[in-house]
């Protein structure tokens, strides 16, 4: 089977109301791991929330792809592959861990995160979230949300009690229903589908998605492959659009693995260059 | 929070960081969405009438009163609880701080949950349903070629059909490939899609493409092998 090849490009920001950043981010092209937090808490404890998520499902991860038979944390959903579990367990191990820390330090108490993270192999996606940063498939110039938010806006939609627009317009919509680390433990929801060549996914913090509609991420993501130029532009749009938040945007490209030629190698450091000096 | 010197038990309403209100408690506190009530909360997820605060000897006691949300206090659901110095309890989007102790700036008070950010956490107050399944359960019937049993239950969101360990559909054939092609569960149905660099799949007879849905009875070929998607178990011919 031909292997992909992934292309990624992330940019986090602190906006322009807050005073600094909460949301971390993690991408090991080699595991094919990549995550998103936003962390919650006050007194910047939300960042201590965050980084310690990273860190715990980075390194076990790491320490699974090594060990195989490395114990799973909590129950195994058989409706899942092996891999979209191990992710799942990683995340219940980073809750574990911020929820003991929370629980120790009392300038940490309520602290928590967000997690949105997903794992490419093969040519299949596998996906875990708790909370509100989403992931979005953008394929064929369409784009779709591939999670759906732990949140009292997003359940209300789901229960068709509200619609879609006035969930975005909601004033509630930063009340979330789950997080990590706030609770001794933590249910995740996983997602697992085939993605292809040519695909582009989103994973982003709510400073984006609170600003910035699906279509207007489509749009400007036209035009461009540069998976890091994409990312700075849909910052620079949530920071249009208010910046009332924290932002992070990660976009990777799935590509044909193919070895490059020495011409286009040569190139390609040609362009490199280019946009360094540029920068 | 401000630490105020005070002598009687008070509840501060809140709504994200604000504090939009301190109520002193008498002999019974009536909480909810409709005039009438002794404290009034604007708030969607709040029933007409949803909470009292009830003083019995000198304790505290909230009630729940059948309300469609719930009430949570220091986050879990509560039909009737005591309440302590600094209870947080949370009815809709809205949290009430219970405070029953004379103080001073001296007494140490709780950090609450997210109290100088913007999102905040609601546990329990909604469970929510597994998405992206399809309620049926769909199953593949082998009509012909070298499979390892003659039906599958699609059980998963996504089967890989292939030779791989932990495919759900394994080929047996000599030349099949480790990944030929894979179904996957929707909420509204199932659909197939092809391995890049796998073997070419037909269904019905047409060559897919990226990928296609699935309808009941469809005929899939991959790999030299033949089978039947049927939607729902179909009873044994």
């Amino acid at each position: 089977m031909a292997t992909m090849r992934t292309c990624y490009g992330v940019v986090s920001d602190v906006g322009l109301k807050r005073a600094n950043n909460e949301d971390r981010f993690c991408a090991e092209p080699a595991l094919g791991l990549y995550v998103v937090c936003d962390g919650m808490g006050g007194r910047n404890t939300g960042e201590i929330a965050s980084a310690l998520a990273i860190e715990t499902i980075q390194q076990h991860m790491r320490e699974a792809a090594r060990r195989p038979d490395l114990p799973l944390i909590g129950v195994h959903d058989p409706a899942f592959s092996p891999q979209a579990n191990r992710l799942a367990a990683a995340i219940r191990l980073a809750n574990q861990i911020i929820y003991e820390q929370a629980s120790q330090r009392p300038e940490c108490a309520g602290m928590g995160t967000t997690v949105a993270a997903i794992l490419i192999r093969d040519q299949i996606l596998s996906i875990a979230h708790v909370g509100d940063s989403r992931l979005y498939l953008i394929r064929n110039h369409t784009i779709q949300p591939l999670t759906i938010d732990h949140s009292l806006v997003a359940e209300q939609v789901r229960q068709g009690l509200i619609r879609t627009d006035e969930a975005q317009r909601s004033s509630r919509k930063n009340v979330l229903t789950r997080a990590v680390g706030v609770q001794p433990t933590v249910e995740v929801e996983l997602g697992e589908i085939p993605v292809r060549t040519h695909d582009l996914l989103l994973l982003c913090s709510d400073g984006l998605t609170h600003g910035v509609t699906s279509c207007e991420i489509l749009q400007s993501l036209g035009g461009c492959d540069d998976p890091h130029t994409m990312s700075q532009r849909l910052v620079a749009m949530a920071n249009a659009a208010g910046g009332e938040d924290n932002t992070t945007v990660m976009l990777i490209a799935l590509s044909p693995d193919h070895q490059p030629g020495v011409w286009q190698r040569i190139r390609d450091r040609f362009r490199r260059r280019a946009y360094q000096h540029a920068h | 929070m401000p630490d105020v010197t005070m002598t009687g038990p008070i509840v501060i309403l809140k709504l994200h960081e604000s504090v939009l209100k301190e109520v002193e408690l008498k002999e019974q506190l009536t909480i909810g969405r409709k005039a009438g009530n002794d404290l009034v909360i604007e708030d969607q997820a709040v029933s007409g009438r949803h909470a009292r605060i009830v003083k019995i000897h000198s304790v505290y006691f909230l009630e729940d009163l059948n309300s469609t949300n719930g009430t949570h206090v220091n986050g879990r659901k509560i039909d009737r609880k005591q309440l302590k110095d600094t209870d947080v309890i949370t009815i809709g989007t809205h949290r009430l701080v219970f405070r029953d102790e004379v103080r001073n700036d001296s007494v140490p008070v709780r950090p609450l949950a997210a109290d100088s950010d913007q999102t905040m956490i609601v546990t329990g107050a909604i469970q929510s349903g597994r998405a992206g399944t399809c309620r049926q359960s769909p199953v593949v019937r082998i009509v012909s070629g070298r499979t390892d049993r003659s039906e599958y239950p699609l059980t998963k969101q996504l089967s890989i059909i292939g030779t791989q360990d932990d495919a759900a559909i394994k080929l047996t054939g000599w030349f099949a490939p480790k990944t030929a092609a894979m179904i996957g569960r929707r909420e509204d149905g199932c659909f197939i899609a092809t391995a890049e660099g796998g073997k070419i799949i037909k269904v019905n007879g047409q060559v897919v493409t990226g990928q296609v849905d699935l309808k009941n009875g469809d005929l899939i070929e991959v790999a030299g092998v033949k089978m039947s998607f049927y939607l729902d178990t179909p009873a044994k011919p």
